[in-house]
């Protein structure tokens, strides 16, 4: 924390990371929901 | 293809001269960005803090103008829309709860003071939270998107306030009074398009993640498990 508080530049690096873990979570979700529909788009298939 | 790889390169660039554009007192390279006083490095959270609540605005307007098409279609692709444009506006509204409450910790020494600016984009967040609980709670495809529209619209028109309005009326330390005195923007040449340049990354980011979702739920849809 104290690390932090002297280099301000990382406090700026942690929020670029947040931002961008937010945004891979969020499209892993979206990459979850499309397995479960070509599994069962698979399953119809057969 | 070509399009995601320009995005990725855009948003590579943003990050590269956000980061390693000097900040000198008195700017005189066109390079050179300006030092905010009181904000000094801190002031570079601008090119990637701010987008994140642009893009919940975005994401909640996408929301209320979908909401609004579907009452007036009650074509399932526009609720789909709806909540999907919700969906992503309500992530990147926590992104930029998250994100400020950092830097509010090295800035004002601590993560939550209830600031205006915090507590409208905390209401903000109940707010859409309740969207997502009311559909997850309404039994029947149209009955839920028909509520949900209506949902959206009513929480779209709040949403102004919230964003725009109640943390000017207020008096908050949030930074953006320093950088928007009067409605005069206090940045330099190349800080303003580096900030537009990362306001259009992002919304590139935005639309990419949105088309994404969309087209699953149209998915989801027709051959749903």
């Amino acid at each position: 924390m104290d690390f932090l508080s002297q280099n301000a530049l990382f406090v700026v690096l942690l929020i670029v990371l947040v931002v961008w873990l937010g945004v891979f979570l969020y499209l892993s979700r979206i990459d979850r929901r499309l397995k479960v529909l070509e599994d069962a788009y698979k399953k119809g298939s057969q | 293809m070509a399009l995601r790889a320009l995005l990725g390169l855009w948003l590579g660039v943003v990050i590269v001269l956000g980061f390693g554009l000097p900040m000198v007192a008195t700017p005189v390279q066109w390079y050179q960005l300006p030092v905010i006083p009181g904000l000094e490095d801190k002031a570079r959270i601008i090119f990637f803090h701010v987008p994140t609540a642009w893009l919940a605005v975005v994401g909640f307007a996408m929301s209320l103008i979908f909401g609004v098409r579907y009452l007036r279609s009650r074509k399932i692709d526009d609720d789909i829309k709806s909540s999907a444009s919700a969906g992503i506006g309500f992530m990147f509204c926590i992104l930029a709860t998250v994100t400020g409450a950092i830097w509010a910790k090295f800035s004002w020494g601590t993560y939550w003071n209830w600031d205006p600016r915090q507590t409208s984009i905390f209401v903000l967040l109940l707010i859409y939270g309740a969207y997502f609980a009311l559909r997850s709670a309404v039994e029947g495809e149209e009955r839920r998107a028909t509520l949900a529209a209506v949902y959206s619209i009513i929480a779209g028109v709040t949403m102004p306030f919230f964003m725009f309005i109640m943390p000017r009326i207020l008096s908050s330390l949030h930074p953006e009074p320093i950088l928007n005195t009067q409605g005069k923007l206090h940045m330099n040449t190349i800080m303003f398009a580096v900030f537009l340049a990362s306001l259009i990354g992002f919304t590139g980011v935005y639309w990419w993640m949105w088309r994404l979702q969309v087209r699953t739920e149209q998915l989801h849809h027709r051959i749903g498990p």
